[in-house]
């Protein structure tokens, strides 16, 4: 957080180059351009990944069906997290300040999981 | 300020110079901002995370009550909603996109098709909220077959709930400041910082939809 160090990065637009042109209409995934901005194939992604965890709710369930979910989910909140909420070019400050309370919160749950609660 | 001081005669200070390090560049200020919006954020993981972690726990020694609610829930009315706050998460990251390129009238359209969204979110949870009445769920059940699962349901789902209600209220603000002018590609941090709540509220609900609804 130091001024001599912080970028000026969240006050100048991102995709603009020094002949003022802005980039970033475009997406590159698994070596292929899409003729689309990042934010959009991230959107379809969450969609896609949404409508296959409803299937898995919708299909009988098998010993995978849980962890699949579970998996899909993680995926979504991290692609949120990372492109939306920009962590992939911000501080990683940022994300020690959501993943520290994130993992405590988790093995918290995990502890109470498998100690009697009184149910 | 200078105006108010001489009118009623306060004391002026001199101005001192900032001490070495301080923050004094935009830049620098813009990305404390989002400092303190993550700490803010970082503290409402905790709140959420120990309402789905009360649920985790309920529904393992609960499997039965569980599988009764979701057989009986319209889980299509539920992602349809998810579908709308995923839309509205988009829509808020195209309107910091059309400021960060100087483009107030965009700010202002995606801004606004994420408030219609954040919207009809909160009017669907209501209709779901009709249904479940209407199935005997209730904020306290003693003695019928949702015993305990109202409140474990209830209290994450309505308590984000009102945090898309805040983010439309918050969303609506926005724009109002948009339609005057006070963001530009040099000063959008205000968006930025809405921008992270909203998408928050976002990713809560991925959760919340997985964990509540599916498994």
């Amino acid at each position: 957080m130091d001024a001599q160090h912080t970028p000026e990065k969240s006050i100048t637009p991102t995709y603009k180059d020094e002949q003022g042109h802005f980039h970033g209409d475009t997406t590159t995934l698994f070596g292929r351009t899409i003729n689309m901005n990042v934010y959009t194939v991230v959107f379809l992604a969450l969609g896609l990944f949404t409508i296959i965890e409803v299937l898995l709710f919708e299909l009988p369930r098998g010993f995978l069906t849980i962890p699949l979910m579970l998996g899909l989910a993680l995926v979504k909140a991290g692609l949120v997290v990372y492109f939306y909420m920009h962590l992939n070019k911000d501080s990683r400050l940022f994300a020690v300040a959501l993943l520290v309370p994130t993992v405590m919160v988790a093995l918290a749950t995990l502890f109470l999981m498998i100690v009697p609660t009184g149910y | 300020m200078s105006d108010v001081s001489q009118t009623v005669g306060i004391e002026q200070t001199p101005q001192t110079p900032l001490p070495a390090g301080y923050p004094h560049t935009k830049g620098a200020q813009a990305e404390n901002l989002k400092f303190a919006f993550w700490l803010y954020l970082a503290s409402e993981v905790v709140i959420f995370a120990t309402m789905i972690a009360t649920f985790i726990v309920f529904r393992l020694h609960n499997p039965e009550v569980v599988k009764q609610v979701h057989e009986a829930a319209n889980i299509l009315l539920v992602t349809a909603n998810t579908f709308l706050l995923l839309t509205s998460s988009w829509a808020m990251v195209m309107g910091l996109r059309a400021i960060q390129r100087n483009d107030q009238s965009g700010l202002i359209k995606w801004f606004s098709f994420m408030a219609v969204l954040g919207t009809i979110f909160v009017l669907l949870q209501y209709v779901e909220y009709q249904e479940l009445a209407h199935l005997g769920i209730a904020i306290y059940n003693q003695g019928n077959q949702f015993d305990g699962f109202g409140m474990r349901f209830y209290a994450p789902t309505a308590f984000h709930g009102v945090h898309v209600i805040v983010g439309v209220l918050w969303g609506l603000w926005i724009i109002n400041n948009a339609r005057k002018g006070a963001y530009s590609s040099s000063n959008y941090a205000g968006v930025e910082a809405f921008g992270l709540y909203w998408h928050f509220v976002d990713v809560v609900w991925v959760i919340l939809f997985t964990f509540l609804y599916l498994v």
